[in-house]
């Protein structure tokens, strides 16, 4: 059966165009305008995934709220801010609310449909016992490639997956200089060198809360990034 | 020549000036007043002397060059007044009798009745100076020619009452004369001549003279002071409106501070109420001048992705070969358009990060070596040479953005760079960050400007000169720009000047050092 995933999205041609894009990649769509008609809808029955978009129809805010509501009503349902704004704040705020992700419009069909896919696939092993396992250990590190689990000395560290796939990217071959393009291939991500910046900061902060003595990522200035171990 | 505002009032000033003139004509105007009441007076004692000796015929029966007698001696003094001086000639031209003197007996001035006075006896030295002071020490003989050959006595004697000014013998005073005939039925028997010296009536005209000079000096005194209290208070004024102004806005054009609106109800007060507006005005306009590009791209983003879905969409569908090569121009011109949002958004982003980003302690040496190792694959052409220091430089603020502005002065030393001279990235030990590029020089009314948002100086046109000019991304003017924020949230300053021997442009960031 087709994955249902819900879109909240005030602009109605964005709107009709993701739920075509989204149809045609073969996920059953159901699109909503406002907080209101998507949270009535969502009560009735829940989507296997939900994309909200942060400013809706008359709320600035509409879409924090609407995910805090969504994760009351499920704890495992897979969200997505997909949205125009791109502001620290806005992102921090989201990433609280408990979204998976925060995605920006620029970012483009290709980077929502991996996103898309690496969530469901999450959610399927989660439901099942893994049968196999693809686990990249680096020191402390593992990270669990099916789940989208990140550990650090057997500690869970709350990543979201964009911050997933900048990890896996940075600590696959350690020593090695990541920079900017390969960064933001991997973790599917189009965005510019403050926003990486940002993003390293916040996994720096994430490993640091479950080990304050954190200091592999390593900042190679004007290069990129590098798993220091 | 410039004139102050002060000196300009003062000039103002000199309107007074007619008053002393003005005085002085008043005074002589009173002088020549009572010279005319002097002589009638004198004519007519000289009458009155005649008209007694009419009667008494027998008292001019005397011998010449004796002394009168006793009542003759009384009718004159009775008829005369102090400073008078009356004799009488005969017809042959012989002194008959004299009585009087000249000078006068009571030379003491009366004690000052007010300050204006003691302030006019005070400046007696000064005006002593201007005007001759009528004196007693004169020599009053009568000489021998006056006695008979004079103007008056003869014309007295010639039966017509006459009067005339002359001087002393030596010239220190003025004396005026009047003489009257005396007459026994239709003889002349002799003449009466009436003697008096101007002296009083002189030095009552400089008494008023000196109290006109001690006027006109307070009066001077008093405008200079206020005149000069009210310029020197608008000077004050307007050199700090002046100061005010030029502190407001920096040599880059921003408003730093505002003028505090003068509250004062005049046109001093309209005028820096009105800089403060316009300085208030300004700032808005610069900072919505900033903020126009986060917003723009920001509002332009949704329309954006409307147009990237409905491509993504177009993609998936069955499309004639035709239609493919549009749809393709279309995401080309998308990326471009996406790219230039980036670009517009990365500012205001950078003053959101400058704003809340936290300072720490960071070798710039070991910033720049990272950095200028990277751009070998970022800008394949471009040559860079790199000079440190030989131990670290340390700074205080934070690396990543350090690294940032980096990235901008070299893309921008890259850019504008023409020979294969490589692009030199200097380092001194005292912070001093300079990147220099051989190429075209900056024209000079653009050198305080270039570290605007919004600013730039690359040509609309690219000539073949200018060979790496020619890579896609856009430019807005905001590079530059974004090193001048995080110069300055190093503590330090960014300037753009053109090389010594005209050969390029040296941009230069002084950051202090953190010891």
């Amino acid at each position: 059966m087709a994955k249902t995933v819900a879109i909240v999205e005030d602009d109605p041609a964005i709107r009709a165009n993701y739920t075509d894009l989204l149809k045609k990649h073969g996920y059953q769509v159901s699109a909503f305008a406002d907080r209101g008609s998507a949270l009535a809808a969502f009560r009735s029955r829940l989507p296997d995934l939900a994309l909200l978009d942060i400013g809706l129809a008359g709320e600035p805010d509409g879409g924090f709220a609407l995910c805090r509501e969504l994760r009351a009503l499920s704890a495992a349902l897979p969200i997505i801010f997909l949205t125009a704004r791109d502001s620290d704040f806005d992102v921090i705020s989201g990433l609280r609310m408990g979204a998976d992700d925060y995605l920006t419009k620029d970012a483009g069909i290709p980077h929502l449909l991996a996103r898309i896919s690496a969530l469901f696939r999450r959610a399927d092993l989660l439901r099942e016992p893994p049968l196999e396992e693809e686990i990249l250990e680096r020191g402390e590190l593992r990270l669990d490639m099916k789940r989208f689990v990140a550990t650090w000395k057997a500690k869970p560290v709350d990543l979201t997956l964009t911050e997933f796939w900048l990890v896996h990217c940075v600590a696959r071959f350690p020593g090695h200089v990541k920079n900017r393009e390969q960064l933001m291939k991997e973790a599917h991500i189009v965005v510019d060198d403050s926003t990486i910046t940002s993003h390293v900061k916040r996994i720096r902060r994430k490993f640091q809360a479950v080990d304050p003595a954190f200091d592999a990522i390593d900042t190679v200035y004007g290069l990129g990034y590098r798993w220091n171990t | 020549m410039r004139f102050g505002l002060r000196a300009k009032v003062a000039l103002v000033a000199l309107v007074l000036a007619p008053i002393p003139w003005l005085g002085y004509r008043y005074v002589k105007d009173m002088e020549a007043v009572l010279r005319e009441g002097q002589e009638q007076a004198l004519v007519a004692t000289a009458r009155a002397v005649a008209t007694t000796l009419h009667d008494r015929p027998e008292l001019l029966d005397l011998r010449p060059g004796v002394a009168a007698n006793g009542e003759m001696e009384r009718i004159l003094r009775s008829l005369g007044r102090a400073d008078l001086r009356i004799w009488i000639v005969d017809r042959q031209g012989r002194l008959l009798a004299i009585t009087g003197d000249l000078r006068k007996k009571v030379p003491d001035e009366p004690p000052p009745a007010d300050a204006l006075e003691v302030l006019a006896r005070s400046l007696r030295p000064v005006t002593q100076l201007l005007l001759e002071r009528p004196t007693e020490d004169f020599d009053d003989a009568l000489p021998e020619s006056q006695i008979s050959g004079a103007g008056e006595v003869s014309a007295a004697l010639q039966g017509m009452a006459g009067r005339r000014w002359r001087n002393s013998t030596d010239s220190r005073a003025v004396i005026l004369s009047a003489a009257h005939p005396i007459w026994s039925g239709d003889d002349v028997l002799g003449a009466v001549v009436v003697e008096e010296t101007t002296n009083a009536i002189r030095s009552l005209s400089d008494r008023t003279l000196e109290k006109v000079v001690a006027v006109t000096l307070v009066v001077f005194a008093i405008s200079a002071l206020v005149l000069l209290a009210f310029a020197s208070r608008l000077s004050l004024r307007l050199r700090r409106l002046r100061d005010e102004a030029e502190q407001a806005i920096d040599s880059q054009g921003r408003v730093k501070k505002l003028i505090a609106g003068s509250s004062s109800g005049d046109e001093l007060g309209d005028l820096s109420r009105s800089f403060s507006t316009a300085l208030e005005r300004l700032a808005q306009y610069n900072a919505y001048l900033e903020k126009l590009g986060g917003r723009l791209s920001h509002e332009l983003r949704t329309p954006v992705t409307v147009v990237r879905s409905s491509l993504e969409n177009l993609k998936m569908t069955a499309l004639p070969e035709e239609a493919r090569v549009y749809t393709e121009r279309a995401a080309e011109g998308l990326a471009r358009l996406d790219a230039i949002l980036t670009r517009m958004s990365e500012a205001t982003r950078l003053e959101t990060a400058v704003r809340e980003a936290e300072r720490e302690r960071f070798d710039a040496g070991e910033v720049l070596r990272g950095c200028v190792a990277g751009y070998a694959s970022v800008f394949p052409r471009i040559r860079f040479a790199l000079s440190l220091p030989d131990h670290p430089v340390m700074l205080r603020g934070a690396p990543d953005l350090y690294a940032q502005m980096l990235d901008k002065l070299a893309a921008n030393a890259a850019d504008f760079s023409v020979a294969d001279e490589a692009v030199r990235v200097r380092l001194d030990e005292k912070g001093a960050l300079t990147v220099s590029n051989s190429g075209p020089l900056l024209p000079a009314e653009m050198a305080g400007r270039l570290f605007e948002s919004m600013v730039s100086l690359r040509p609309d046109h690219l000539d073949g000169k200018e060979p790496h000019l020619g890579n896609k991304e856009p430019h807005l003017g905001l590079g530059l720009y974004m090193v001048r924020l995080i110069a300055q949230f190093h503590g330090g300053e960014a300037r753009a000047a053109n090389r010594e021997d005209g050969s390029g442009v040296v941009m230069r960031v002084d950051c202090p050092v953190s010891s």
